[in-house]
């Protein structure tokens, strides 16, 4: 098999994205204070406004104490040690993709991503973001035909500031957890989407974050608003270097959904997840929350999370508007000596919403997974309904498997369902399939993407092909 | 520090003893249990300062009994009362522990306690004196029901302690009953020892009464081919925690439970559960029920603990919960933590209020609502009720939970 072969080489590169583009870069000074917080939004010519948010979430920031009740174990990170700002060099305004670094378009090119406009038959208008600037953003013409907005939050920031004075930190408050304020105060690109009413973004929009400098951290920011009866699907993916430090990541993701609409979220996180003996790797802090605003609005969270050292995520969805629907579909696949905790949250405020939760879980090798997942049914609630299910599958007998389902009721007239199992791979499944031909690896693949299809079923197709490899790539070694 | 003043003021220095120095010593870095520890996270933290408010009270008055001993049979017990037992028959043995074997063993399960997941039994220990302690070895087969009550007088805290060693092979049945009374607040802990291929069928009734308050204790240890079979069932008290804690400390052994707890008004009830399992083969079939009315507030946490040992552990949770006001509140958290790969864990949570459906069939056939919803609450508590062991002949609970208030 022409495709066998191909998964084979690639093995041979364990993590075939580690490589480091060696480019000119613009940092600043380690250490975060109020003058490097200033330098920042001076460096990105900012308004008033948003230095002002800044400054307010730094001060709340270090108020607050770091998270400890995660099931993760990792040593502490200094705070002071970290640059807040890097940039790769390049002429001061770029008016097309020509005039762009071409050793960044090369990078990107390594990486798989599709910027050069020739390759339209893609159909998915990509934003790259490199270390902390969005380098470029394809399909901008096609879209703004239809009224659609797509661009770096800086570029935002000046051009549509209204739109950014109004949502920035609507749903994720700077002061919501320790992760949030901190990239409140020092964030630094990211992608912004606007739909406007009545549109259905004609394609996919996807981000993509590639991390290259060792010792600066990653502090992106997203911001998607669908309007009335619009609707969009956003993917993203993320891929690092390898270093034996390890790197902060700690991005926002805020969504808004307004009557209506329906906004999908995907991502394939493959960050670098440190070697076999756990040197190196992205700590991964990310708080992703969507806002169903409107009635019948709807937002799904889709994820594949296979990268990073540390994990620490909840994409969460709060249910306002009447009959508004949440959806969290995960597969968390961690090996050697990688940690994730990483569920959700529905929390239904209006009456007659609904939340689906599908999670699935496999560790392998050392490592530690762990669904922390909250349901909550307000007062108000009334006919709202949740399915929760989380599946653990663990290989070998070094990994762990964790499960914390929280769940919260107050309203009578809502019905909530959770439920959870672990198992391991079946003998006799296994055995069968090697008694047909095929070998124990593919075999163990094969399972493993079986185990995740309900979850796959949700990607959109690229990525669902992509998740699949990807899977079967990290997996192996472990088995046996 | 408030409740260590107490302690000390009822006794001099001389009085207490060595458990109750070692307890206290404990107690006194934190006297109380940390409020943003998941354990303790959603306990009412008023309702637990009323708990302790009481004066510590040592002897108690008589007590009527919740129904008759209809059977000379039947052993029947009440912690505090001093009892000097030793029941040799041919077939069994009842006999109370020494005070050397009660010491030493408490002492050692004191050494395995943490602060916050033990500090309802540090308490408990540190208050209870010699006479409140009730400590029973019980060996042979046919062994005639035990029932064991323990109460707590109007006005006051009471700590009673059970320790229970079942010897080798040994089966019984054991029906323990709490019984509240009004403003009062009764602090039960009771350790079993199950030695191997033992088997017992206990059942905890904890029943108070207008504004009583409980925190109620167990510990079990399993050993190997052991099988412990709870049937619990808390209500109509003001503040109640029941907390269970079941340790196979060789795999191998068997573990039903089957709880529920029924809360009304402002009451709130929890209950927390800790199953480990520390060796292979291990089995566990759980089912928590909780019903909150009015503005009450039910809590269900269990934890399950399978670490690399434990292979082939065999463990469901399942946590159903009924929500029959708007005003009431459920929290459900069931959690499984996994090392070992060869095992079938499973756990289940749902939340919702009567079956609709149901109860619209039974209007067609000429039932009334309130009929209606009477036959499917007593579906719902029968399901516990009938694995609560003794009771259920003389003691009808189901009348009482679904016909009182």
């Amino acid at each position: 098999m022409v495709n066998e072969n191909l998964v084979k080489d690639v093995v041979k590169e364990p993590y075939k994205y580690g490589f480091v583009t060696d480019i000119e870069t613009e940092k600043i000074e380690k250490g975060l204070n109020e003058d490097i917080i200033k330098l920042i939004s001076q460096k990105k010519e900012e308004p008033k406004f948003l230095l002002d948010f800044r400054l307010k979430a730094f001060k709340k920031w270090q108020k607050m104490k770091e998270p400890d009740w995660a099931a993760l174990g990792y040593k502490k990170i200094d705070y002071q040690d970290i640059i807040y700002y890097s940039a790769p060099k390049q002429k001061e305004k770029i008016s097309s993709l020509d005039e762009v670094d071409p050793k960044l378009l090369e990078t990107f090119d390594k990486l798989g991503i599709p910027l050069t406009e020739q390759k339209k038959l893609t159909n998915v208008a990509v934003d790259a973001v490199f270390d902390s600037v969005s380098i470029a953003t394809t399909f901008r013409e096609e879209l703004a035909e239809h009224g659609v907005i797509f661009c770096s939050i800086s570029e935002a920031v000046k051009n549509h500031a209204d739109l950014i004075e109004k949502y920035l930190g609507t749903v994720v408050p700077a002061s919501d957890n320790y992760f949030a304020a901190l990239n409140s105060a020092v964030f630094s690109d990211g992608s912004f989407v606007y739909i406007p009413k009545g549109v259905t973004c004609p394609m996919d929009l996807s981000s993509y974050f590639r991390i290259n400098s060792g010792d600066s951290g990653q502090f992106e920011r997203t911001l998607i608003i669908a309007e009335e009866s619009s609707s969009v699907s956003y993917l993203e993916g993320c891929t690092a270097p390898m270093f034996d430090t390890n790197t902060l990541h700690a991005a926002v993701v805020e969504l808004i959904a307004l009557d209506d609409s329906s906004i999908k979220y995907s991502t394939v996180q493959n960050w670098y997840a440190g070697d076999e003996e756990g040197i190196g790797g992205i700590f991964n802090f990310v708080t992703k929350r969507g806002k169903c605003l409107g009635k019948r609005s709807k937002i799904s969270w889709s994820q594949v999370e296979t990268g990073s050292a540390i994990t620490w995520k909840y994409p969460s969805c709060l249910l306002l508007g009447e009959e508004s629907v949440g959806e969290f579909y995960s597969v968390a696949l961690t090996n050697n000596l990688q940690q994730a905790d990483t569920g959700t949250k529905m929390i239904h405020i209006g009456p007659r919403t609904k939340s689906t939760i599908v999670s699935k879980g496999i560790s392998a090798g050392n490592s530690k997974n762990s669904y922390r997942g909250l349901v909550k049914m307000g007062t108000k609630a009334a006919g709202s309904r949740n399915y929760s299910q989380c599946d653990s599958m663990l290989i070998g007998d070094q990994a762990s498997a964790n499960t914390f389902p929280y769940i919260k009721s107050q309203q009578p007239n809502s019905e909530i369902e959770h439920e959870a199992s672990t198992c391991r791979i079946s003998e006799d499944q296994l055995f069968y399939l090697q008694s047909r031909g095929i070998e124990f690896e593919e075999a163990v693949s094969m399972m493993v993407s079986g185990f995740c299809r309900d979850v796959f079923n949700q990607l959109p197709m690229e990525f669902a092909a992509e998740a699949d490899k990807l899977l079967a790539l990290k997996l192996e070694g472990s088995v046996g | 520090m408030e409740i260590i003043e107490k302690i000390k003021t009822n006794k001099s220095d001389d009085n207490l003893t060595e458990i109750q120095k070692i307890c206290l010593h404990k107690l006194q870095s934190s006297p109380l249990p940390n409020p943003k520890s998941e354990l303790w996270r959603l306990s009412n933290k008023s309702k637990l300062s009323t708990f302790l408010d009481f004066s510590v009270n040592e002897k108690d008055s008589k007590f009527d009994m919740p129904y008759p001993k209809n059977s000379q049979s039947t052993i029947r017990l009440i912690i505090g009362e001093n009892y000097q037992i030793k029941l040799i028959e041919k077939n069994y043995s009842i006999q109370q522990l020494s005070e050397d074997e009660l010491q030493k063993y408490i002492k050692e399960q004191i050494s395995f306690f943490k602060q916050n997941e033990n500090w309802s039994d540090l308490l408990n220990l540190s208050l209870s004196c010699k006479n409140n302690i009730l400590g029973l070895k019980i060996n042979g087969s046919k062994i005639p029901p035990i029932e064991i009550f323990s109460n707590a007088s109007s006005n006051s805290l009471n700590a009673k302690t059970l320790v229970i060693f079942l010897e080798k092979n040994c089966d019984v049945e054991l029906l323990q009953v709490n019984l509240g009374k009004e403003n009062s607040s009764l602090s039960q802990s009771t350790f079993f020892c199950l030695k191997e291929n033992s088997s017992v069928n206990h059942g905890v009734v904890s029943y108070g009464e207008n504004r009583s308050n409980l925190l109620n204790s167990l510990n079990v240890i399993q050993q190997k081919n052991s099988s412990y079979n709870l049937g619990s069932l808390h209500f109509k008290f003001n503040y109640a925690r029941f907390e269970i804690s079941i340790n196979q400390s060789a795999g191998n052994a068997k573990t039903h439970i089957k709880g529920m707890q029924i809360t009304k008004k402002d009451e709130q009830i929890s209950t927390y559960t800790k199953i480990e399992f520390n060796g292979p083969n291990g089995f566990l079939d759980q089912i928590n029920k909780s019903l909150a009315d009015d503005k009450s507030h039910a809590v269900f946490e269990g934890s399950i603990l399978v670490p690399k040992v434990a292979q082939r552990t065999d463990a469901s949770q399942l946590s159903r919960n009924l929500l029959l006001s708007n005003l009431a509140q459920i929290d459900t958290k069931p959690q499984l933590e996994i090392i070992a790969d060869d095992v079938k864990c499973k756990h289940g949570a749902t939340i919702s209020q009567l079956n609709e459906e149901e109860l619209f069939y039974m209007r067609t056939r000429g039932i009334t609502l309130t009929e209606a919803s009477k036959l499917q609450l007593s579906s719902y508590f029968q399901e516990i009720i009938s694995f609560i062991p003794i009771s259920k002949d003389k003691w009808d609970l189901l009348d009482k939970l679904l016909n009182e208030n």
